[in-house]
Order: C-alpha cells, then sequence, then structure tokens
C-alpha cells in the first residue's frame, strides 16, 4: 500500500469517526443505537443461557442438582471452577472491546434464573423430586465480587487475582445459610447422617448410584472441621489461576474478530 | 442463477422513517419467534404427556408407535429444511455489492439481528427447558435406548433446529450484506462449526455409553465433547463486534444532517 493510499484510508477514517462522534448528539441515531444495543443484549443474554447451562450441567451440574451432593470437599471447588471458565472468555470481550464489567454477574443471574425454571418444570413437575431437594445453589454476589474487582483495580490481571479468589473461596460461607437445614444430623437405624444423606438415600437416582457418589472423598479424615476452609482456599487458588488461563483464552478469541478469503 | 443486480429498496419515504422503520415494520421476529416458542411448548407437553407413559421402553409397541416417527418426521423436517433453504439461498445470492444502498445494507442488518433474535429465543428455551430434563429423565429410568424420549427431543430436533437455523443464517449473512460477501467471518464460522459439531459428538456419547460406560453422571468426561462444542459461543463477543462497528457506522451516516438517501 502507497504513502498516498495510507493517506487517504486515514482521512476518510478520521471523517468516519467524526460522523460516529457527532451521532451522539443525534437523536435519531441515539434512538436507533438504544435499540440496537438493546437486540445485541437479549441476543447475547439468550445465547449466554443456552451456553451456561450446556457447560455447567456437564461440568458440575451433579452437584448443584442434589442437596446431598453439596458437600464441603468437591461442590466448593468445581463449582467455581466450572463458572469462571464460562466467564472468563466473556468478561475479557465485554471488558476490552466495550469496557463493561458485566460478564460475572449477567453469567451468575443468568444461571440462577435458568436454574430455578429448569429444576422446577424438569426435575419437580416432569420428574417429581421434591423443590426442596433439587433447588439451585446462588453464585449471583459471587459474580458482583468479580465484576466489582474489576471495577476498582480496572486490570484484568490484578481482578483475577482479588476476584478470582473470593469467587472461589466463598461459595460455601454464601450459600451456607440455604444449606444449614440439611446439614443436621439425624439417626436412622443406629446410623448417623445429615438430612440431605438421608433425603439423598429416599429418592434413588438410577443412573448415579452410589459408588458414583463423588462427595465427601477424603483419606485423612481426622482434619475434621478444617475441611471447608481447606477447600476454600484451595478453591481460592484454583479460582484465580482458572480465570487467568481463560482470560488467555478470552484474548486470543477475540482476536481472531475477523474474515478470512471465501473458500468457494 | 445468482443474482446480478440487488433489489432496490422498497421504502417510499424519507431518509429517516426509511432508516428508522427497517425494525419497526420487521415482523420477521415476532412471528418466527412466536413460532419457535409454539413448537418449543408443543414438544414439552408431548414429552410430558408421553413421556413416562410410553416412553420408557424402547421395545413396546407403543414406543415404536409416539416416538419413533417423531424421530422420523424431526429428521426428514430438519433436513429437508437445511438443505433446501441452504441451497435457495446460495443459488439466489448476489454477486456485486457495490451495487447495495446503504438504506438496504442497514436494513439487513435489522434483519439479521432478528434472524439472530430468534435463534437465541431458541437457545433460551433450549438452556431452560430442555437440557436439564434429560438429566431429570436418567435420574428415574433405566437406560436402555440412545433413543429416548428426551433424547429425540433435545438430541434429535431442539439442538439441530438451532444448527438448522445456523447454516442458512451464515450463508445468508455472507450472501446479502456487504461486510461479509466474498469472504468469511471467522467468528460467525466458529459458533456455526461449534453448535453444528455437537450432532457428531452424540455418536461419542452413545457409542461410550453402550460401550464403557452406563451410568448418568453429568461431570463424567464422556460429555466433555458438548462442553468444548459449546465453548464455540465464546465467539459471539468477537461477532457482535463486528456487527456492532459495521452497524453503528451505518446508522452514523443514514442519520447524518444533509444525508442524501440514494
Amino acid at each position: 500500500m502507497s504513502e498516498t493510499q495510507t493517506a487517504e484510508i486515514t482521512e476518510v477514517e478520521a471523517k468516519a469517526r467524526l460522523l460516529d462522534l457527532k451521532s451522539l448528539d443525534n437523536p435519531k441515531a441515539m434512538k436507533l443505537y438504544r435499540r440496537f444495543d438493546g437486540i445485541i443484549i437479549l441476543v447475547l443474554f439468550l445465547f449466554i443461557v443456552l451456553g451456561i447451562q450446556i457447560h455447567f450441567t456437564l461440568t458440575a451440574g451433579d452437584w448443584d442438582y442434589w442437596i446431598d451432593w453439596r458437600d464441603r470437599r468437591w461442590w466448593p471447588l468445581v463449582a467455581p471452577f466450572s463458572l469462571l471458565l464460562f466467564i472468563a472468555p466473556f468478561q475479557y470481550g465485554l471488558w476490552a472491546r466495550v469496557r463493561l464489567p458485566v460478564a460475572g454477574t449477567a453469567v451468575t443471574l443468568l444461571l440462577c434464573l435458568v436454574s430455578w425454571v429448569s429444576r422446577y418444570f424438569n426435575f419437580y413437575e416432569f420428574t417429581h423430586f421434591p423443590m426442596s431437594f433439587v433447588f439451585p445453589s446462588t453464585y449471583i454476589a459471587l459474580g458482583i465480587l468479580l465484576d466489582c474487582s474489576l471495577v476498582v483495580t480496572r486490570s484484568l490481571l490484578v481482578s483475577s487475582v482479588i476476584g478470582g479468589g473470593l469467587f472461589g473461596a466463598l461459595v460455601y460461607p454464601l450459600n451456607w445459610a440455604f444449606m444449614a437445614p440439611y446439614k443436621v444430623p439425624v439417626e436412622l437405624h443406629g446410623m448417623l447422617m445429615s438430612v440431605a444423606d438421608l433425603m439423598g438415600y429416599q429418592y434413588v437416582r438410577t443412573t448415579t448410584p452410589e459408588y458414583l457418589r463423588i462427595i465427601e472423598e477424603s483419606t485423612l479424615r481426622t482434619f475434621g472441621g478444617s475441611v471447608t476452609p481447606l477447600t476454600a482456599v484451595f478453591s481460592g487458588l484454583c479460582g484465580m489461576v482458572i480465570y487467568m488461563i481463560f482470560l488467555w483464552v478470552g484474548s486470543r478469541v477475540n482476536a481472531m474478530e475477523k474474515f478470512t478469503k471465501r473458500i468457494v | 442463477m445468482a443474482t446480478e443486480n440487488t433489489q432496490s429498496i422498497a421504502l417510499d419515504s424519507s431518509a429517516d422513517s426509511k432508516v428508522e422503520g427497517h425494525f419497526k415494520r420487521n415482523r420477521f421476529v415476532y412471528g418466527f419467534g412466536a413460532l419457535v416458542v409454539a413448537i418449543g411448548a408443543a414438544l414439552r407437553i408431548y414429552l410430558d404427556t408421553m413421556g413416562f407413559s410410553v416412553g420408557t421402553d424402547f421395545y413396546s409397541d407403543e414406543f415404536q408407535v409416539y416416538w419413533m416417527p417423531l424421530l422420523y418426521g424431526e429428521l426428514i423436517l430438519l433436513g429437508g429444511f437445511t438443505v433446501i433453504l441452504s441451497t435457495y439461498l446460495w443459488l439466489t445470492r448476489e454477486t456485486d455489492a457495490s451495487a447495495i444502498s446503504k438504506e438496504l445494507e442497514l436494513k439487513r442488518y435489522w434483519k439479521m439481528l432478528s434472524i439472530f433474535s430468534v435463534m437465541a429465543i431458541w437457545g433460551g428455551l433450549i438452556g431452560a427447558n430442555a437440557i436439564e430434563s434429560d438429566a431429570a429423565w436418567h435420574q428415574v429410568t433405566i437406560r436402555d435406548t440412545d433413543f429416548t424420549p428426551t433424547h429425540i427431543i433435545i438430541f434429535y430436533f431442539a439442538l439441530p433446529a438451532l444448527t438448522a437455523m445456523l447454516v442458512p443464517a451464515f450463508i445468508w449473512v455472507h450472501t446479502r450484506v456487504p461486510a461479509y460477501m466474498n469472504k468469511i467471518s471467522i467468528p460467525f464460522l466458529a459458533v456455526v462449526c461449534g453448535i453444528l459439531m455437537i450432532m457428531p459428538n452424540y455418536g461419542f456419547n452413545e457409542w461410550g455409553h453402550t460401550f464403557f460406560y452406563a451410568e448418568e453422571l453429568f461431570a463424567a468426561p464422556i460429555h466433555y465433547g458438548f462442553v468444548f462444542l459449546g465453548w464455540s459461543l465464546f465467539f459471539l463477543i468477537p461477532l457482535a463486534m463486528q456487527i456492532i462497528s459495521h452497524m453503528a457506522r451505518l446508522i452514523s451516516e443514514t442519520t447524518a444532517e444533509g444525508y442524501q438517501a440514494s
């Protein structure tokens, strides 16, 4: 490309950019921009609903379906790991291109809404599990924390350490209020178990038999009461790492906003 | 049979109303949006009504009467829809991008967003209604076939229907919208390919369930193919940025003071 051509393109581009700026004072243009924003948000959110359901169901769904699966060792580790992995590429794109720090809140809120609808229609109405056994966990506050850490620090890297860490660490305390009644110990036929365990034994799940119950696995049970905080800290670490890795994936994905030559 | 000259814009009022009217007068999204919601509701009611009454034993006569014809019908319908519509859109493609006026181009962007809205509504319905129905189904039944009622709805209709909309949409955009003509949008291609490849992945999933993994732990590695392909939706952000940058420029140009409509 010659220098003249480059100058020409720059001039054209400069004029177009000036026109873009002027259009911000044009009520007609602004009306169309707002309509256009509304449609883009609707489309993106509905596709995110699909994406997060496929992703979360098939990576952490089992721990979120059943109250007896929400243990202190696996669920607080698997759930934030899965969520941060999905949030990060969207966060990168929305922050790098349009400076919107909303991906964490949007994904967790949409997951919460869609999970309630889905649990009601599928687990309660369709297969008749009680809602008290299959209600979804909440992660919305974690999404808000993640986004707030980005707003405050304005750095994806620092927010991945602070926000990613908090997201991983706070799953259990955030949901504790909903879960506490199910952790009350009960005795049945001389066996000590929790209310959640008892419900799990009552509602037999045909294709996840007991040997697939990936909860409370451990080798040194004498750690006793410190399992929950230990998992929280480890989950925080995993949150930071996975969030950073998938922010990088997001940067690669967003770098592909390109066209290639047509094959046919 | 490719079209040499583009159609002229069929709006006869001022430039402002041309630009504003594109979305208002576009009944596509309302009509097709209502249609996909109706289809989704009908299938859901059918699943709720016939799922457990005649759908738990593949080898029963009732299953062959009430479920297998639905499967064959879905495959024929979606296959036919995709092939016929895609072929039509390709054969009636436009070849001269420079002959398309800015108003018509903007009109087509609004239409493109309408198409995406319909697909997004369908995607949202799948997410809210379909995916976990399979999870719930497997927890109360014994698996005896790849063609369970929930699979007939989700695997062989809901997700293929999304592909059946995405493929013609991809062709329409790349043959009608100037910024996309004579080249291929990589993020759009990634979204289409990711969703499309979920269907071949059924093969691995079902083969694995008949061979080495009879259980249905949803987070099992046998299902990770679906997860990986679902990640193609990450490309929606770069795709949205492509659309935003082109469309915002067109809006600023066509609403500028002194702009002469072509």
